[in-house]
């Protein structure tokens, strides 16, 4: 097996990390700025014996290491810093996976795609159209972080392990996404049998600005760790065919009322990417949230349409 | 000396020991009353280690009582069930190991977690017997019996048993065992929505009769891979204080209001033992059910 990630910055080298931990997969990093993919690669393999990863990684400063892979992770982009919304990075990042998605889908024309920089829903729009993939084999990387985010949060308040608390969070990967406590759980109870209301507002308020949070304390950059975690979740899925049923940002056609954008939805992950997408009842205000972030993702495609066209 | 003691060097005592390793998670003294057996199966796993890379120590310990020292006591001593045990035979049968290593362990001051069968009245029993209060003597039952669920309804619905959470309540045998649909979700989304009417009771019925299908297959023999897990779970629990919710056996104080009877419930789970012991929502037919297993205990040990 071999998983192939774009990108060798923060995101990238982590989720490199991350991949390489689960000795499933060879991984090779590439990236354009010259030796340092190459660099992170050795550096990595010198800390291998002790970690007790078994497989390669490498990195390559040529689009043509990615060959053959089964996975192929988009992190290459611009971050964002303080202040700026996840839209503010579109156009130079369209460019940027525009290139590897053609990259992809001459080198690895059988992997399956998870697209990760931002604006997310949109890039994975990007990925799919240079790709030419069938869009389950196209998915994006928001609704594991949106969710280990909001499960973190409700572990916290309530001191118990983060692992038994599950989450689920639709939507576009931006502060219009719409955390459901509804379909959240912690170890089985229904989250509004052990917090109040007040209480859970506030940490879906803080889900939303999840990713801002960390960008305001970093000042230069935005969060890789939990980014870097939920890609390797998601290959994991498709590598050993575990069909998880998380949320991801998949490519909808009438899915929940919309068409032809990309929108995080539950999904069943596994070897043929995205599976099934499951369509849960909303409450009439779950699904307004739901329009409304669906409306910000569809300004994102009409952008990008326009630099297309241009 | 050891982070966990284990009683009983058997096949669900050897294999918790096995995990324990495997997972890394403290090093591991197992006590059997037949000689030999608890050193021989130690120093097998001892001569994985170099392979496996163990990171702590298994060995044997030579009496109950220096058990003591360790933060998590597992008993799992006694006889297991054979196709067609009844619950009453083995109580009588294993009664007196119990209540043997609760007088040893009077004065403890760490968790206690019962394997033997059944398990229900022997958390009870332990609890009397040692004087140790409630929240630190839990049975493996429960948790158990939601990782049977688990995996009935991961496989039910083609997704992994991970995403799944699962709670039972009640006994730990088919007569009193309580599958939560209410409180089983899969990433956070109601079973409800995911399963229909039949399917959720062929999932039940499935769990119910989990064991009897393991004694049926095995013969001379009762399920212990399971067993052993559920046991390093809660291991991993109370040694790394991880406040994991967990499904156990806990002596009932008003809960329900049923009081002295041993019963599976949700539990909040670290160093000290149950942190917090939770009370499900209980349907009426549920809540009935939970009723009837702790008189059907309380008809048991009279």
């Amino acid at each position: 097996m071999k998983v192939s990630i774009i990108g060798a910055g923060n995101v990238g080298a982590s989720a490199a990390y991350f991949v390489s931990k689960l000795n499933l997969a060879e991984v090779v990093m590439v990236d354009v700025v010259p030796g340092l993919p190459t660099a992170k690669g050795v550096d990595f393999s010198h800390g291998w014996a002790s970690e007790r990863v078994r497989v390669t990684t490498f990195g390559s400063n040529d689009y043509e290491s990615i060959k053959g892979s089964d996975v192929v992770v988009h992190t290459a982009g611009i971050a964002r810093k303080p202040g700026m919304d996840r839209m503010d990075l579109l156009k130079t990042n369209v460019g940027i996976a525009k290139q590897a998605g053609q990259a992809i889908a001459k080198y690895a024309p059988d992997a399956t795609v998870i697209a990760v920089a931002n604006p997310l829903d949109v890039i994975a729009m990007v990925c799919l159209r240079e790709t030419g993939f069938p869009s389950h084999r196209v998915v994006g990387m928001a609704g594991i972080l949106d969710t280990t985010r909001f499960r973190y949060f409700i572990a916290e308040a309530l001191d118990v392990l983060p692992e038994d608390v599950m989450a689920m969070v639709l939507g576009g990967h931006g502060d219009s996404m719409v955390p459901l406590a509804r379909y959240t759980s912690v170890g089985g109870f229904a989250l509004s049998e052990l917090l109040d209301q007040q209480k859970i507002d506030a940490m879906v308020m803080r889900t939303r600005k999840g990713g801002a949070e960390i960008v305001n304390y970093l000042k230069t950059g935005s969060a890789y760790y939990a980014p870097a975690a939920s890609v390797a979740k998601m290959v994991e899925a498709v590598i050993t065919d575990n069909k998880r049923f998380v949320a991801a940002s998949a490519y909808l056609d009438g899915e929940y009322g919309y068409s032809g954008i990309y929108l995080g939805v539950p999904v069943l992950l596994g070897a043929g990417g995205v599976e099934k997408i499951y369509e849960l009842e909303l409450t009439p205000e779950e699904k307004t949230a739901l329009d409304d972030s669906a409306a910000h993702v569809r300004e994102g495609v009409t952008t990008l349409d326009s630099i297309y066209q241009s | 000396m050891f982070d966990i003691a284990i009683l009983g060097a058997g096949n669900v005592g050897a294999n918790a020991a096995f995990y324990i390793a495997e997972r890394g998670i403290g090093s591991v003294g197992m006590y059997d009353p037949k000689e030999g057996l608890a050193q021989g199966k130690a120093l097998d796993l001892m001569e994985a280690a170099p392979v496996r890379g163990y990171q702590f120590a298994v060995g044997a310990i030579d009496k109950v009582s220096d058990a003591s020292k360790a933060k998590v006591v597992v008993i799992a001593a006694g006889a297991v069930r054979a196709p067609g045990t009844e619950r009453s035979a083995l109580l009588a049968e294993n009664r007196e190991i119990v209540a043997a290593a609760a007088a040893e362990l009077s004065g403890y001051g760490g968790v206690v977690l019962i394997a033997s069968e059944p398990v229900d009245e022997l958390v009870a029993l332990f609890v009397a017997k040692s004087g140790l209060p409630r929240t630190r003597v839990l049975g493996i039952g429960g948790h158990l019996d939601s990782q049977r669920l688990r995996m009935q309804v991961s496989q039910q619905l083609g997704v992994s048993a991970e995403n799944v959470t699962a709670t039972v309540v009640g006994s730990h045998d088919a007569a009193g065992m309580i599958p939560l649909f209410g409180y089983t979700r899969i990433s956070g989304v109601p079973a409800a929505t995911l399963l229909n009417d039949a399917q959720r009771k062929q999932v039940s019925e499935a769990t119910l009769q989990a064991a009897d299908r393991i004694v049926e297959g095995l013969q001379r023999s009762a399920g212990y891979y399971g067993a052993a897990a559920a046991i390093t779970d809660l291991c991993q629990a109370v040694v790394g204080d991880t406040r994991r919710i967990v499904s156990a056996q806990v002596v009932l104080d008003g809960e329900y209001d049923q009081t002295g009877v041993a019963l599976s419930l949700p539990v909040v789970l670290g160093a000290t033992g149950a942190v917090r012991v939770l009370t499900p929502d209980l349907s009426e037919a549920e809540r009935s059910a939970f009723v009837a297993a702790a008189s059907a205990q309380r008809e048991l040990v009279k």
